[in-house]
């Protein structure tokens, strides 16, 4: 992905994988990415698209980290985050554990799972969802193997697929 | 099961487990290094797909029909660049994180052929380096990109094998292509895995131990007990308090105290049989820091002690109070630094069996290869012990106790089986002895233009759980306090106590890094009080030759403070002039262990079968690269050329006890015992004979540092024989307040291979950078709580420029001028980055880590 420019480098991210279409008993997440394509629009790169899994997905290697795409999301899903930290969390249900699981496939549920395994103390369940600190982080994915709910993710996927 | 390619070869594991397991345990790729086993350091780092992987993150299972590419499967051309630019770049010390850094390098330029310095220290970022301060893997990188593109090795800077000369080590090819052998290298037929139960609590009494349950279970082959311990349970370098193995009705000290013994034949059989022994305990109320210790009313951390006072010293020369009362200005302040944890790479691991002699022989990773023999002895109560060398992950003073040796050699005495005992991360931030822990009030009185005429001081560290050399670190500490400068009026009350802490002893700078942040910046402001630069307050209190010390000891001609001083003047001038904030720290420490305290270099030479001469020094390589400097000292002192020169790793057998690595004094003691050798072996030589002449013969060469005692009843003690000085200095950016650049300019007498020497620089400033911003290792209720990733060591990408200075001076009158450089490259860094904060906003600080700084670490 990166390979022609120089690390290191911002991009944005979409903290959301589109687990949700399936939603269980009615219920479905309202965090989540919702496909309004208003980011796709604002994109002065044509670096986004709306994937399979209806969401929208950034290609790294062609965003500026503008940050227009986060200031036209109504959904406050996307943040800048730094490129080269290829473990992220797609996700941001910030309901109980309960409720996020029946929400959606993919959802984070706030276990801890992650925070207890991380070695670096850079991940931390922040209001039930899993938030990264990147300066922390030292990309070792182990939170990203371990997590029950494959809600964290190795953007280069090679210890999670990338979905 | 999943079946995937490792250096071309089609694979299936036996079961599913972590990748690292299966590479090491399975495929017997020891490139892959086990250093946390937590996806932390990055010594087990491999290529999967083109990318860096921790190998001990993914299970095999999900890398099905993946290719993985370990530093084994580098192609000739790979292997011999990486060889070829680590040695040349002389980025090899330990070599625990090497082949690590060496997947990295290997998955960035096949990426990006040519990478720009940022993208190589951002390829780096996610793999510690502990020894080398990242900056000449860095420049590895580079050469290697370089060559990869021009298609040919050049040939080395130069191949003469003289004192002076930067040579590549010699143990750079085995460190980067991953062939050298740590202890945990080594699997011999039939090993045991040993694990140790811990006690539950910090301070408790252990009311029975029940391990029936444990011997029951199936693999498990011995559970031992204090009852078991052939010779004596207490051990310990100096005092005998540290227990191997608490026994029914003691007390235990700290949560790293081991309660029993387990050797199973497997890792998972010896962890299961650790759950099932059964412990009772009576709780008691555990001391946690120096006011609880030194309270009046303190509970006792041992039993066999009238009180929690580990050691006490008082140190005075002159009159302080008085000169402070006569002075013009007078600054008082109280001081406090932190718990560090040496966080080598590598952790501790020892290997045991039964060899032909019917000997208990111990592979270790340790700092002296003699006093593991020496405590093993104590323990097992029998002579019957052969210590070796392995290759040494690092150790910067925490690895001089007993962790493993001893107990490893316990399990072969009584089984007499091989065994290997390793410490998992956790076990090793726990076990092992830290940095001190130092409250300190400090005074120091000036006449109206700067003169120190006066310091008066007060210290306490936390010694933890047994003293290991909490005594000499304290005594150091107090002797190093009034720093390198001409004033003759000093006094320090230094008290060391026991707690129910993880226990603290060596770490590099010996207590100097502690007392030297209260005496440099008490300086520091002493200067803006006076009205002159810090620089300059230096410069008119700066030791010179034939002048005398606070200690009362006359310097020699080799003493290079004031040389320091002046090699930074112009960087200093230049940043101060652009307005930037600049902050300024000097520090003297000793090469060698002085004060009256027998300190001997032995090194014996041998001309083996193989007509080659073999270095045989009882001294260990712990990383800093001894056997070169030996090696050197050899090809100047006898000409010979260095492939017919072999240096042997420390035994105990063959060769003959010189002392711990410890207190920079391999290159000054051992390296002065090898002249004395090669002096012998001149004669033989110069009388006509060659080398297949003398096969057989040993030339031994003996030193003796000798010393005064402290307080000895002369007027000038000689307290140690050689000092090493240093001046560095640390330039903030005024826009981001983060640091621009580090110069540290060391005074090393003559340096042997000066491109190590640089290495050692800006080790020891790096180290010392986290020591002043980052660093941490909180302990709650006497329990350590973070983990080796969230250490807080610096990171490749996060380095600014390091700027290493190596004066030559010449003066010393042995190891033909050479003085050590280990310890004093971490010593002035603190004060030096304190003062240039303070320049940046106006705050003082007087506490380590320094708060409020870019650097300060968010959870
Ligand atoms: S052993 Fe894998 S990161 Fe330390
Ligand atoms: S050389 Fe990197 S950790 Fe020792």
């Amino acid at each position: 992905m990166a390979a022609k420019r120089q690390v290191p480098y911002m991009s944005a991210l979409v903290a959301c994988n589109g687990g949700c279409r399936e939603g269980k008993d009615g219920q479905s997440c309202s965090y989540g990415c919702v496909a309004c394509s208003l980011c796709v629009a604002a994109c002065p790169f044509s670096a986004i698209t709306i994937n399979e899994n209806g969401v929208a997905e950034v290609d790294e290697s062609k965003c500026t980290a503008c940050g227009r795409c986060v200031e036209a999301c109504p959904q406050q899903v996307i943040h800048l985050h730094e490129a080269g930290n290829f473990i992220a969390v797609k996700c941001s249900n910030r309901d109980k554990g309960v409720d996020a699981r029946k929400q959606c496939d993919v959802s984070c549920i706030g276990c801890g799972i992650c925070e207890k395994t991380c070695t670096a103390a850079a991940i931390h369940v922040v209001e039930n969802c899993a938030v990264i600190e990147e300066k922390n982080c030292l990309s070792c994915g182990m939170c990203a193997v371990k997590c029950p709910r494959h809600a964290i993710y190795d953007l280069r996927g090679v210890l999670t697929p990338v979905r | 099961m999943a079946s995937f390619h490792v250096n071309g070869k089609l694979v299936t594991p036996s079961k599913n487990q972590k990748l690292l397991r299966f590479l090491r345990d399975e495929l017997h790729l020891f490139s892959v290094k086990d250093g946390c086993s937590e996806g932390a350091c990055g010594a087990c780092t491999v290529i999967i797909e083109g990318e860096t992987v921790k190998a001990c993150v993914p299970d095999t299972d999900s890398l099905d029909g993946k290719n993985i590419i370990t530093v084994e499967g580098l192609t000739d051309w790979e292997s011999q660049v990486f060889t070829y630019a680590y040695g040349e770049a002389g980025a090899v010390q330990c070599g625990f994180c090497i082949p690590g850094m060496v997947m990295c390098t290997k998955a960035l330029l096949d990426k990006n052929p040519n990478p720009s310095d940022e993208e190589i220290r951002y390829a780096l970022r996610n793999n510690y380096c502990r020894c080398t301060g990242y900056v000449k893997i860095i420049a590895a990188v580079k050469l290697a990109a370089k060559i990869m593109g021009d298609g040919v090795i050049p040939a080395k800077r130069t191949e003469d094998w003289k004192m002076g000369s930067s040579v590549h080590r010699i143990d750079v090819e085995e460190k980067v292509l991953g062939y050298g052998k740590y202890p945990d290298d080594y699997v011999l037929d039939g090993m045991l895995q040993g694990a140790v139960l811990r006690s539950k609590y910090p301070r408790a009494r252990v009311l029975s131990i029940d391990t029936s349950a444990a011997k029951a279970l199936e693999g498990v082959v011995a559970v031992f007990t204090a009852e078991d311990i052939p010779g004596e349970n207490k051990v310990g370098h100096l005092k005998h308090d540290q227990y191997s193995l608490i026994p029914v009705g003691g007390l235990t000290h700290y949560l790293g105290d081991g309660i029993a013994l387990i050797a199973a034949e497997t890792a998972e059989i010896a962890e299961k049989a650790r759950k099932l022994i059964k412990v009772e305990y009576e709780v008691l109320t555990p001391v946690r820091n120096i006011e609880e210790a030194a309270a009046a009313d303190a509970p006792k951390v041992f039993d066999e002690e009238k009180d929690n006072v580990c050691s006490y010293k008082h140190i005075s020369r002159g009159n302080a109070d008085e000169a402070i009362k006569n002075a013009k200005h007078v600054i008082s302040h109280h001081f406090e630094t932190p718990w560090t944890e040496h966080g080598f790479l590598e952790p501790e691991c020892a290997v045991a069996f039964i060899d032909e002699d019917e000997d208990v022989f111990v592979y270790s990773t340790d700092q002296s290869a003699h006093q593991t023999l020496h405590e093993c002895r104590i323990l097992l109560g029998t002579d019957k012990i052969k210590v070796q060398n392995a290759l040494v992950g690092g150790g910067f003073g925490g690895k001089e106790d007993m962790t493993v040796q001893h107990l490893a050699a316990m399990i072969t005495y009584l089984t007499r089986r091989p065994v290997k005992l390793k410490l998992s991360r956790a076990e090793s931030l726990l076990v092992h002895p830290k940095r001190h822990h130092f409250e300190m009030d400090f005074t120091m009185g000036c006449d109206e233009n700067g003169k120190i005429l006066g310091v008066k001081a007060k210290v306490a560290s936390d010694t933890g759980a047994f003293m290991s050399l909490g005594g000499p670190v304290l005594e150091r500490a107090c002797t190093h306090a009034a720093g390198p400068y001409n004033y003759q009026n000093f006094d320090i009350e230094g008290t060391a106590y026991y707690t129910n802490n993880p226990p603290a002893g060596a770490f590099r700078g010996f207590g100097v890094t502690q007392t030297c942040f209260a005496t440099e910046t008490l300086l520091n402001l002493m200067a803006d009080k006076v009205g002159i630069t810090p620089w300059e307050i230096r410069y008119i209190n700066a030791i010179r030759p034939g002048q005398v010390l606070p200690n009362g000891q006359i310097v020699d001609e080799s003493t290079g403070l004031v040389e320091t001083l002046e090699a930074i003047k112009e960087d200093y001038d230049e940043a101060v002039a652009a307005g930037k904030p600049v902050g300024i720290g000097c520090a003297m420490k000793n090469a060698g262990v002085g004060v009256g305290i027998p300190d001997t270099g032995r090194v014996k030479l041998i001309v083996e079968d193989d007509e080659k001469l073999h270095i045989y020094a009882g001294a260990s390589c712990i990383g800093q690269g001894l056997g070169t400097v030996l090696v050197q000292i050899v090809g100047e002192e006898t000409g010979l050329a260095a492939d017919k020169i072999v240096y042997e790793r420390s035994n105990t057998w063959i060769a003959l006890d010189s002392g711990t690595t410890s207190g920079s004094r391999q290159t000054l003691i051992t390296g002065e015992a090898c002249m004395r050798a090669c002096r012998e072996l001149m004669k033989e030589l110069n009388a006509g004979k060659t080398l297949a002449e003398v096969k057989g013969q040993v030339f031994y060469g003996e030193y003796l540092a000798k010393t005064d005692p402290l307080g000895a009843d002369v007027p000038n003690p000689v307290s140690h024989v050689a000092y090493g000085y240093a001046t560095q200095m640390c330039i903030l950016d005024p826009e981001t307040g983060k640091i621009e650049k580090m110069v540290a300019a060391h005074d090393v007498g003559k340096a042997v291979n000066p491109i190590s020497c640089e290495g050692q620089i800006e080790g020891g400033v790096v180290m010392s950078m986290g020591f002043a911003l980052t660093e941490r290792y909180p302990i709650v209720d006497c329990k350590p709580v973070d983990k080796f990733g969230s250490l807080g060591l610096f990171r490749a990408h996060e380095l600014p420029e390091i700027k290493a200075i190596v004066i030559d001076k010449p003066g010393l009158k042995v190891a033909g001028g050479a003085i050590g450089i280990g310890e004093i490259t971490s010593i002035p860094t603190a004060p030096a980055i304190a003062d240039a904060y303070h320049r940046y906003d106006g705050e003082e600080r007087y506490e380590l880590p320094l708060k409020n700084t870019p650097y300060e670490r968010k959870w």
